[in-house]
């Protein structure tokens, strides 16, 4: 027995130090990927078991991005578990419909964003509400460059997408939320 | 749809904002923007966006939810126990039965692991011999003077063997060549007997492998206090047996440098 718990407990100290420190951020990616306080609640609490779990595995090199990883999946299969009608998935469309989002933006649509356009003076409860319109795929890579400050780097591990596909996705999403937030006007 | 020039700059100015852009580029990017009227809006555009993004209000952590996996964890780990708890079986009894139990499945595991690795070895070594007779010629130096041969080995790697040209027992030297087995370079001579080649592949000693044939190859292996040698040939095991005695009585323990 005495083995199990000073494994038990080495276990508990490395999870201590990779995870509990990136608690706040794990926190808000929920939050901003589910766009609910109480949902980001859930998960990372389940993300948090997770990494326990799992805390083996743990290859002692990017503790933030690695943590996050787990939070952003874990996210994902809430989701899934409890979609609702008003996110969209990119595995769900076709190959076209793929396409059409991933570069000719909302409705099909080229986005046009004309210079003469005014600077964004949109209050938060507008960019939030154009944040949670956003396909998850955009409104994640988004989100993990703006809100938690990652690199390209680390967004594409945490998203496990190639580097040239997160750099489409954050010029793309960005064009769609600007379009968004202009249609408001 | 054709990447648009446009398509690219819209690329390059998000990388721009981000500082992904590595310092050449972010350079000759500054240049641009500094000339063209509409490249520069784009990028307040951006930089406006961006502000309204990252000014969103952040929702603090929930002050208990640490507490909560903590005790979440805690549980976990004593669900874990009472499992163990349950059961009729003195504690102690079970505590030692899982040790033993620990103690004997590791060494099974690394028994098997280590043959498994064995095995992945003879694999190795018959795919190197393939290899180098697929090759125009089967070895790296070609030479039936030992003298040559065994300072080239030299030349190359930490550790060489003896190599005993064993022409009067029938197995004429041919050369020697590098092979690559796990990660380290190895050793391997090559001899003619008849109109066949054999490969010896020298490893570290306590490498043996068991005699076995690999997609038609015979495969026989033997160790001595410095390596482990493993002889492949389209040659009949016997024939194989025949040249294991007579490397080992030509080749004494290399000297000690």
């Amino acid at each position: 027995m005495s083995v199990r718990v000073v494994q038990n407990k080495d276990e508990r100290t490395a999870f201590d130090e990779v995870f509990l420190p990136h608690l706040p951020e794990a926190y808000r990616l929920a939050q901003w990927l589910t766009g609910s306080a109480s949902d980001a609640e859930d998960i990372v609490q389940e993300a948090a078991l997770r990494a326990f779990r799992g805390i083996k595995n743990f290859g002692a090199v990017n503790a933030r991005a690695w943590s996050l990883t787990i939070v952003r999946n874990t996210a994902f299969s809430w989701l899934a578990k409890n979609r609702s009608k008003k996110v969209v998935y990119m595995n769900d469309l076709s190959a076209a419909e793929q396409h059409e989002l991933e570069y000719e933006g909302l409705h099909g649509t080229r986005i046009e964003t004309p210079e003469e356009i005014a600077l964004f003076k949109a209050d938060a409860e507008e960019v939030q509400k154009a944040l949670a319109q956003l396909p998850a795929q955009f409104r994640e890579v988004i989100v993990l460059r703006e809100i938690n400050q990652m690199n390209y780097r680390d967004i594409a591990e945490i998203t496990n997408a190639p580097i040239g596909t997160v750099m489409s996705r954050l010029s793309r999403g960005r064009q769609l939320l600007m379009a968004l937030l202009g249609d408001r006007r | 749809m054709v990447a648009s020039l446009r398509d690219n700059d819209e690329l390059q100015l998000n990388a721009y904002c981000d500082g992904e852009l590595d310092p050449v580029s972010a350079n000759e990017f500054e240049r641009r923007l500094a000339n063209e009227a509409s490249l520069k809006a784009r990028y307040a555009r951006l930089l406006s966006l961006r502000q309204a993004v990252r000014s969103l209000p952040q929702l603090e952590i929930p002050a208990n939810l640490q507490a909560r996996i903590k005790s979440s964890l805690d549980a976990e780990r004593s669900r874990n126990v009472t499992v163990l708890r349950q059961r009729s079986w003195s504690f102690q009894a079970l505590a030692a039965a899982a040790v033993f139990g620990a103690v004997i499945s590791s060494s099974v595991m690394m028994t098997i692991e280590q043959y498994g690795q064995r095995e992945g070895v003879a694999n190795q070594v018959v795919a190197g011999h393939i290899r180098s007779l697929l090759a125009p010629q089967p070895f790296d130096i070609a030479s039936s003077d030992r003298h040559t041969v065994k300072p080239w080995f030299t030349a190359r790697l930490p550790v060489s063997p003896q190599v005993p040209d064993l022409a009067a027992q029938g197995f004429a030297l041919l050369g020697g060549r590098v092979d690559v087995v796990g990660h380290d370079p190895v050793a391997t001579i090559i001899y003619k007997h008849a109109a066949h080649t054999l490969s010896l592949t020298t490893l570290r000693p306590g490498q043996s492998v068991s005699e076995q044939t690999i997609a038609g190859y015979n495969v026989r292996s033997w160790s001595d206090a410095d390596f482990t040698y493993i002889a492949v040939s389209d040659l009949p095991g016997t024939d194989l047996a025949t040249f294991q005695r007579a490397f080992s009585a030509a080749a004494p323990a290399p000297e000690i440098k």
